[in-house]
């Protein structure tokens, strides 16, 4: 069954490159097509590099978005991980 | 996915320090589980590149899934294609990225880490050519 699903996270720190890896691995174990938006920019959570270029920043709000069988347990594992890799010091 | 063996990754560099550099920060990216492998400089440890690095890296990269090669400039790119090009055992499948270094080796680094056969690592790193940075 085909799902759409979507959360909101408010960045607490900035996503660099290493948590911006550790996204795109996790992103890369679901079947779902996974997007983050920021704004008008829009990056395939599954690369790492176009996760890395959106250029997202502390208290920037980050649309996490899925599409597919497991939409809705990517979002949620994704936003978790997003909430958490971008603290300070993490 | 399984992740039993991961794709392996050689980085050619005409400088060892940029090549282990560079295998350092994807190693980290790639999450400790991929098998990165450098042929820096030339034998004599100055700038410049060494068919015989290339040949000891691959065997160190192969895991038995195969094996994607990024060279970095040059004429690190003529002494990977000498090499392919000779008739001698190499890993299989192998392939050879035309990708920047930097961004390739990452996006290959997080491609293998996730269990992508040689296929999707080497289309990762390709992507990184239209990867922005800003």
């Amino acid at each position: 069954m085909q799902e759409n699903c979507e959360a909101v996270v408010t960045l607490t720190g900035d996503l660099h490159a290493r948590p911006a890896a550790s996204l795109a691995i996790a992103a890369a174990m679901f079947e779902s097509q996974v997007a983050l938006h920021v704004g008008d920019r829009r990056a395939d959570a599954k690369s790492v590099l176009s996760v890395m270029g959106i250029g997202a920043t502390s208290g920037q709000q980050v649309r996490v978005q899925a599409e597919g069988p497991d939409a809705a347990q990517a979002v949620e594992a994704l936003s978790e991980l997003l909430a958490q890799a971008t603290q300070v010091g993490a | 996915m399984s992740v039993d063996a991961t794709v392996g990754i050689v980085l050619v560099s005409h400088s060892a320090a940029l090549a282990d550099g560079t295998a350092a920060l994807a190693g980290q990216m790639g999450g400790g589980k991929v098998r990165i492998a450098t042929a820096g400089g030339t034998d004599d440890g100055r700038l410049g590149t060494s068919i015989h690095k290339v040949r000891r890296a691959l065997a160190e990269a192969d895991a038995g899934a195969g094996v994607i090669v990024l060279p970095d400039l040059g004429s690190s790119v003529f002494t990977v294609r000498a090499l392919v090009a000779q008739d001698e055992p190499l890993p299989e499948p192998l392939e050879v990225a035309d990708a920047p270094f930097v961004e390739g080796a990452v996006a290959a680094a997080v491609a293998a880490a996730t269990g992508g056969d040689v296929k999707a690592v080497l289309a990762a790193a390709q992507e990184a050519r239209h990867a922005r940075k800003l």
